[in-house]
């Protein structure tokens, strides 16, 4: 076999440039074909490692959702809480939200404003004023540009507002730019955590569940009492969210994304195929004369269309593996930009590799064929 | 070693050969003469079992091949027969030692016999030290000379030959005549096509060839004429 793998690398060597170009589909088609699943491998493997270290398994998390249009503030309260906890399975429950700031109430003479508040973050630039991290029950603020044009003309610096029926200092005037969200204003973390944190309403309840408490019947269960006992049941309504699910629609919609690049991959290929199949055409055509000799000196019509057949094959499985190298370099480039770590799996090469052979087997077929079934006399006539 | 009943060819309406009768012996040399177009290569490709269409009957060791299959035919073209085409039919991509290792790649022997037996054939046509050489890089006695070391590298009982010092001078068609009756003198039956008498000489026995039909002498020849 090494030696018939030998004459077809020799006579491929022949016509390097020609053949290099045929190759060249290939190349293209195999590294697309490796870019993609080293891209899909790598998503899904951040995807199943993130979930594991957030624990999911031992955890039901129920979520409230408003049915009011005017009010959507709710969700579980303390109550409802020792309710879940004493559903059976369940460990402990802890409340949480998915909503980050709380609601207030600010006043300045006369005018009363609604807005959204929030704990001061690390790093801010104020248009106005000077930022500093307040420290302990400090009662300094930092109001954004729009909300101080609504309370005062102008100098807003160092006035008192009451937000909620407390006085505040403002300290300094934030801008909020189109593309960001910022809340209307900020208070330090003490501030905010004794103040305000609890009217953010606890809109989930994670049930933290015994290891191998069935989590279904237990989210069934703890959505059915929360339909007869919850404190807000007339306003909202319970269900079970489920993370496993969301995932599951995202590498859905990543496997639709796989199988197009797939398919532009396989049209690729095909053409890189027809490419092949008329190289080898020419080579066969080229040939008549090797042919003939070979067949007068024993050759069988087999040992013809498997000679062409591994040729076909071999140049495209050196195709496949420049293929794989260019994926190589690719998906190293992919993954300066991707937010995950893309991967090349031994399942990628070997795929790779079989679709090279496979490519030069069905293109390779009728070229060879078409060797091996020459009459001999009209070969022998051949300079 | 062979015996020919009324063979015929055609190609269409266009008659080639007809009602030939030829039988060669063991161990015999024997020469085809003929013009240009009078049927020579047609009749020793039927010989060589290269062309299987043709009408009559063809006995090689008494044994018909007519109706045998590609995988049969092509074994005994690879261990039984040895062919010299006219100008050579040499591969030039390869070198000579390639070219002479051509008909043992198809046949089932050990490597190291492979190659003990090319070393054995180019010694005896006188090519020692021009293995890695390409035909391009011969002259045409020594490109002859590889051509016939590839016919007689599987050591065949019968060697076919097709004007093999057609496109030499006289002093190197001699050496490559002394190749061919050293083989013969070995054992090994030879045919050959030659239009050159003197070259002729040197076979055992000559035969003729006129518009597709086969003479025993040059006497009947011009009677036909
Ligand atoms: N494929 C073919 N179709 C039609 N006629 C053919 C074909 N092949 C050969 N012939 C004819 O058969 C005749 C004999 O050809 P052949 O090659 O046997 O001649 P030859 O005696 O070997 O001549 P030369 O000495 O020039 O080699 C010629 O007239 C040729 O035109
Ligand atoms: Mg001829």
């Amino acid at each position: 076999m090494t030696d018939k793998i030998m004459i077809a690398l020799k006579s491929i060597g022949k016509n390097k440039n020609r053949n290099f170009l045929t190759m060249l589909g290939i190349i293209i088609g195999i590294a697309s074909v490796i870019c993609i699943l080293a891209i899909g491998d790598g998503f899904t493997h951040t995807v199943t490692k993130g979930m594991g270290s957030h624990d999911t398994r031992n955890k039901v998390t129920l979520q409230w959702e408003s049915t009011s249009d005017y009010n959507t503030d709710g969700g579980f309260t303390a109550n409802d809480a020792s309710v879940l906890s004493k559903v059976p399975g369940v460990d402990r429950v802890k409340l949480a939200s998915s909503i980050v700031e709380a609601g207030a109430k600010v006043q300045y003479k006369t005018k009363n404003i609604s807005i959204g508040l929030n704990k001061q973050p690390k790093h801010l630039k104020l248009v106005k004023g000077t930022y500093f991290n307040m420290t302990g029950s400090s009662n300094g603020v930092y109001i954004s540009e729009d909300l101080a044009h609504k309370l005062f003309k102008e100098n807003a610096i160092n006035r008192l507002i009451s937000i909620d029926g407390t006085v505040f200092v403002v300290q300094g005037i934030y801008h909020i730019g189109d593309m960001n969200y910022r809340p209307d204003a900020y208070v330090s973390k003490q501030v905010f955590k004794d103040l305000f944190a609890n009217q953010i309403s606890k809109d989930q309840a994670k049930l933290y569940v015994q290891p191998n408490a069935n989590k279904k019947q237990i989210g069934r269960t703890a959505v059915k009492r929360m339909k007869k006992m919850g404190e807000q049941k007339n306003i909202g309504k319970y269900s079970v969210s489920n993370p496993d699910a969301i995932s599951k629609q995202f590498t859905r919609v990543l496997n639709d994304i796989t199988y197009f690049i797939a398919f532009i991959a396989g049209i690729s290929l095909l053409i890189a195929g027809i490419g092949v199949m008329n190289v080898m055409y020419i080579t066969v055509s080229e040939r008549r004369k090797e042919i003939g000799i070979r067949r007068a000196f024993g050759a069988t019509s087999g040992d013809i269309r498997n000679q062409f057949l591994i040729e076909s094959v071999v140049l495209c499985v050196i195709g496949g593996i420049i293929g794989i190298i260019l994926g190589y370099i690719l998906v190293a480039i992919i993954n300066a930009f991707l937010p995950f770590k893309a991967v090349i799996t031994a399942y990628a090469l070997i795929l790779s590799l079989s679709v090279s052979t496979a490519v030069g087997l069905i293109f390779g077929f009728i070229p060879s064929n078409k060797a091996a079934k020459s009459e001999l006399v009209g070969l022998l006539k051949e300079e | 070693m062979l015996k020919v009943t009324d063979i015929g060819k055609t190609y269409g309406k266009f008659t080639v050969l007809q009602n030939i009768d030829l039988e060669v012996a063991d161990g015999e040399f024997l020469a085809i003469m003929g013009p240009s177009g009078s049927g020579k290569s047609t009749l020793i490709n039927i010989l060589g079992l290269l062309d299987q269409s043709y009408t009559g009957e063809y006995l090689l060791e008494s044994k018909s091949y007519k109706d045998v299959n590609d995988n049969e035919l092509s074994q005994i073209r690879g261990d039984q027969l040895g062919f010299v085409f006219q100008n050579f039919k040499l591969l030039t991509t390869y070198n000579v030692y390639e070219n002479i290792e051509i008909p043992l790649i198809y046949s089932k022997k050990k490597q190291s016999k492979k190659h003990e037996m090319v070393e054995d054939v180019i010694e005896k046509v006188g090519l020692t030290g021009k293995e890695k050489n390409r035909p391009a890089e011969l002259s045409g006695g020594q490109q002859q000379r590889v051509a016939i070391a590839r016919a007689i590298v599987n050591r065949p009982k019968l060697i076919i030959a097709d004007e093999p010092t057609g496109a030499l001078d006289s002093k190197t068609s001699k050496e490559i005549m002394e190749i061919f009756t050293k083989l013969n003198q070995a054992g090994t039956t030879i045919i050959m096509v030659t239009h050159d008498s003197e070259v002729a000489n040197y076979a055992m026995r000559t035969v003729y060839i006129r518009d597709g039909r086969l003479y025993n002498d040059e006497k009947s020849v011009k009677n036909h004429d």
